[in-house]
């Protein structure tokens, strides 16, 4: 008795700290802000959930009325997606620290286990997912009456299932997410897994092409397939019901009982490792024999000074430990490749390259510029507490910025020279002229973004991890001065290209751009040689911006 | 004879706001001097001595370095300084070598020398086992240990540490301690902030106390123990105890009035 009213004690305490927490959030006008931007996003939500909602009533009812209660299962998919998916693209990259503060004080593993749930279960994806099975319910039952148990049961499990199953991918998100190894890890493979969708489109274009009978065997075989799938038993084992097989039915329903039982399972591994205390400690043990390594000596620029290629080398070594901050770097080229697969429909925008492969080397290259804009314009992002030492150190701080923008017009020319291949390659050799504009094009366009990123680096910085990826906090004011820059640059490089076309002479391109990196260049250094000030004026909101814990 | 100082402030003052932090701060710290700065939580250690190196601009005051104006010489003063500040001001996803290394080159070393000296300080701090982890891997004390070398790697004649000792082990403590030892040895300065006084009774030869943004007392121990002493009655000290010389602790309490009232009790405390 008194374990209950204990336990019961501990989940009130918990319930009432995170209304407290969001009640003291609203002190801040931040806070405020963030409370009608939920409202806004909460509106949002369920005008979506309403949506499907009624999408799934409609759908449910149909499909049973038609006596194709099999169907369920293209209702049933999206909202397993929907259910999984969407908490992780949200929110699986933020620790949450509620699980691992919680393990100080006296719980049972029950309530630990139960508390996990609850949190599980007022997920707004839960919540949409809910309503969403719920349509189903009613549509199904509508339909026919007598089905209300059966569906309703089978409801129930795929709900049941789905939430184990959204708390056991949490969990192990997190064991994963804990250590920066695996950090990283998981950090490539989400982007990689954001990069395939964008092959969806061109490969389905090519799927399409195929011949209808592997079309036809190739969609026979997924049915199958997704049968044995948590959506798909939950539609077998109502429609097995329609058609009065009730054992076949009650055996889908089991198996469904069965994975998720399964899931459960892998939870409670992780959770109790959790429990028991787990040491996620990334310090390891020394080595029992000393690793003897030669002198490092830095490296040398020569025509700079020591601190410029210090930096320099610094930013080097950073990049080349940032799986995903790699893995951006290579978009342009990965862009080839997807228009380079595009349909082959004259008209869809895909194929622009192909009609005038002459605009490949010029986009590319531009894209090669829009994808540093995360380096170049939150530059001391990934310092963190580091940007102290710049401060304390005998450096001017326009040595610093310049190291820094060293690092970003090499990987610029490294980009664009590979951009240069991968047009070659995929299609053809860009004309010299077009090679000559489009690297006038950049002296005029990095001088600006360098300018404007390094003033940007500085008024309003956000500390970054570039060891994690996903929602890392990002300063409005840089989102939307970068994006306007970009938007300017541009539009005048696509009006040079334009008149140049116009002239029939690429040519002039190069000239028109040379004359503007006349201007451009000059704003640069200007901005450069002013830096040293604006950083001493600046320095306690950039220091006070980054190094916090 | 009166040396000139190797720290001196005059004036110093800081205010966030309504908050006023540090207000009116004049300290004078000799060369040679292994200087504490201490306070209770909040008093205004780590704004006075963000203001000391650089990282935080004063309100109003001014502060010299070895006689060069900070503000006015900003540049020339850092490089004759170390600080190992609150955040330890390391690049995460750097080996403790390449950091030292770049640590050394942003203060003016070549490229051969810095690395040279890197890998005697890692050998020094016992950082060098271990020459592919990375910083961000590396336990708070290795990084305690490992700041510190950083700050000290183009010899300062200056060292700012603020609260050198949390969360080091007692061995890591002891490396440190005799480092430090070593440096004032030498003729350096050192200007520390720290909670754990007995470390400063044993290391420090001049405290100072700063309290609610004031300097509440400064000087050597023994010119703080008979200030003390003077506004207590003759032979004897709260504690009870007679003729025994008053620790810093002790010191401390008085200075910032924070003795604990001892009827003051949790019943209900085991």
């Amino acid at each position: 008795m008194s374990s209950t009213l204990h336990r019961r004690g501990q989940l009130t305490a918990i319930a009432e700290l995170r209304w407290r927490m969001f009640v003291n959030g609203l002190r801040s006008k931040r806070g405020k802000m963030e409370l009608v931007s939920r409202i806004i996003v909460t509106a949002a939500f369920a005008l979506g959930g309403l949506g499907g909602f009624s999408a799934a009533t409609g759908f449910a009812w149909y499909f049973v009325s038609q006596g194709k209660a099999e169907y369920l299962a293209t209702l049933f998919w999206p909202i397993f997606f929907f259910w999984q998916v969407f908490p992780v693209m949200a929110t699986a990259f933020t620790n949450n620290p509620d699980s691992s503060e919680l393990l100080r004080f006296p719980l049972n593993y029950s309530s630990y286990f139960l508390i996990r749930m609850a949190y599980g279960f007022f997920d707004p994806a839960s919540a949409l997912g809910c309503l969403a099975l719920f349509g189903i319910l009613l549509g199904a039952s509508f339909a026919s009456p007598a089905l209300f148990p059966c569906v309703l049961l089978v409801i129930l499990t795929f709900a049941l299932f789905n939430l184990v199953l959204m708390q056991t991918v949490f969990a192990w998100l997190e064991r994963w997410l804990a250590q920066r190894r695996t950090r990283e890890i998981m950090g490539v493979l989400f982007i990689l897994v954001m990069l395939s969708f964008q092959l969806i489109g061109p490969m389905m274009e090519r799927v399409q092409k195929k011949p209808r009978p592997e079309l036809s065997r190739a969609t026979q075989i997924l049915a199958q397939v997704q049968a044995v799938l948590p959506p798909g038993l939950a539609a077998d084992a109502i429609a097995q019901t329609t058609h009065s097989h009730l054992l076949v039915g009650f055996s889908s329903l089991l198996f469904l009982g069965t994975l998720t039982a399964a899931v459960g399972s892998l939870l409670n591994i992780r959770l109790r490792a959790q429990f028991r205390g787990e040491n996620l400690s990334e310090a390891g043990a020394r080595p029992a024999v000393a690793q003897p390594q030669g002198l490092q000596v830095g490296w040398n620029l020569s025509g700079f000074s020591q601190p410029v290629a210090a930096v320099f080398e610094k930013e080097v070594r950073y990049l080349a430990r940032s799986g995903p901050m790699l893995l951006t770097l290579v978009m342009p080229i990965f862009m080839l490749v997807v228009f380079r697969l595009g349909p082959a429909n004259p008209l869809r925008q895909s194929n622009y390259l192909s009609r005038t492969p002459d605009m490949a080397f010029p986009g590319a290259a531009a894209y090669a510029l829009l994808v540093l804009t995360n380096l170049v314009f939150n530059s001391f992002g990934g310092d963190a507490a580091g940007v102290q030492f710049y401060y304390a150190s005998p450096v001017h701080f326009r040595q610093i910025v310049l190291g820094k923008n060293l690092i970003h017009a090499s990987v610029l020319a490294a980009n664009t020279a590979l951009s240069w291949l991968a047009v070659s390659y995929f299609y053809g050799t860009p004309h010299l002229a077009v090679t000559i504009a489009t690297v006038a094009g950049l002296l005029f366009a990095a001088p600006l973004n360098f300018a404007a990123g390094n003033l940007l680096s500085i008024y309003s910085p956000k500390k970054r991890d570039f060891a994690t990826f996903g929602r890392q906090n990002v300063s409005q004011t840089t989102v939307l001065a970068s994006l306007g820059l970009q938007i300017v640059i541009v539009g005048i490089g696509v009006a040079v290209f334009i008149i140049a076309r116009l002239y029939k002479n690429l040519w002039i391109a190069a000239l028109l751009f040379l004359l503007l990196a006349a201007i451009s260049i000059p704003i640069y250094v200007i901005t450069l040689r002013r830096i040293d000030g604006i950083a001493i004026q600046r320095r306690e909101t950039l220091l006070a911006e980054l190094c916090r814990a | 004879m009166d040396l000139a100082p190797t720290i001196s402030t005059q004036g110093l003052s800081r205010r966030f706001g309504e908050l006023v932090a540090v207000d009116g701060v004049d300290l004078r710290v000799a060369p040679g001097q292994f200087f504490g700065f201490l306070g209770p939580n909040g008093a205004g250690k780590s704004t006075t001595i963000k203001m000391l190196t650089g990282l935080l601009a004063p309100s109003s005051g001014r502060i010299e370095i070895l006689g060069i104006d900070l503000n006015a010489h900003p540049v020339e003063v850092k490089r004759q300084i170390g600080v190992v500040p609150e955040g330890m001001a390391l690049f995460g996803r750097l080996t403790g070598a390449e950091f030292l290394s770049f640590a050394g080159r942003m203060y003016g070393l070549d490229r051969t020398t810095a690395a040279k000296r890197a890998a005697e300080l890692l050998e020094f701090m016992q950082l060098a086992d271990q020459p592919k982890k990375l910083v961000t891997d590396y336990s708070h004390g290795m990084q305690k240990k490992l700041a510190l070398a950083a700050a000290v790697i183009h010899g300062p004649k200056v060292l700012f540490l603020d609260e050198p000792f949390e969360g080091v082990d007692a061995i890591a403590a002891g490396t440190l301690k005799s480092m430090l030892q070593g440096m004032i040895a030498k003729g350096a300065t050192i200007f520390l902030t720290s909670h754990v006084l007995e470390i400063v009774e044993r290391l420090c030869s001049h405290v100072a106390i700063i309290h609610q943004g004031r300097l509440v007392a400064q000087g050597s121990l023994e010119e703080l123990r008979a200030g003390v002493e003077a506004q207590t009655p003759a032979g004897s000290n709260d504690d009870g105890v007679s003729g025994e010389k008053l620790t810093l602790e002790q010191l401390f309490l008085r200075i910032v009035g924070g003795e604990r009232r001892t009827e003051q009790e949790l019943s209900w405390l085991g």
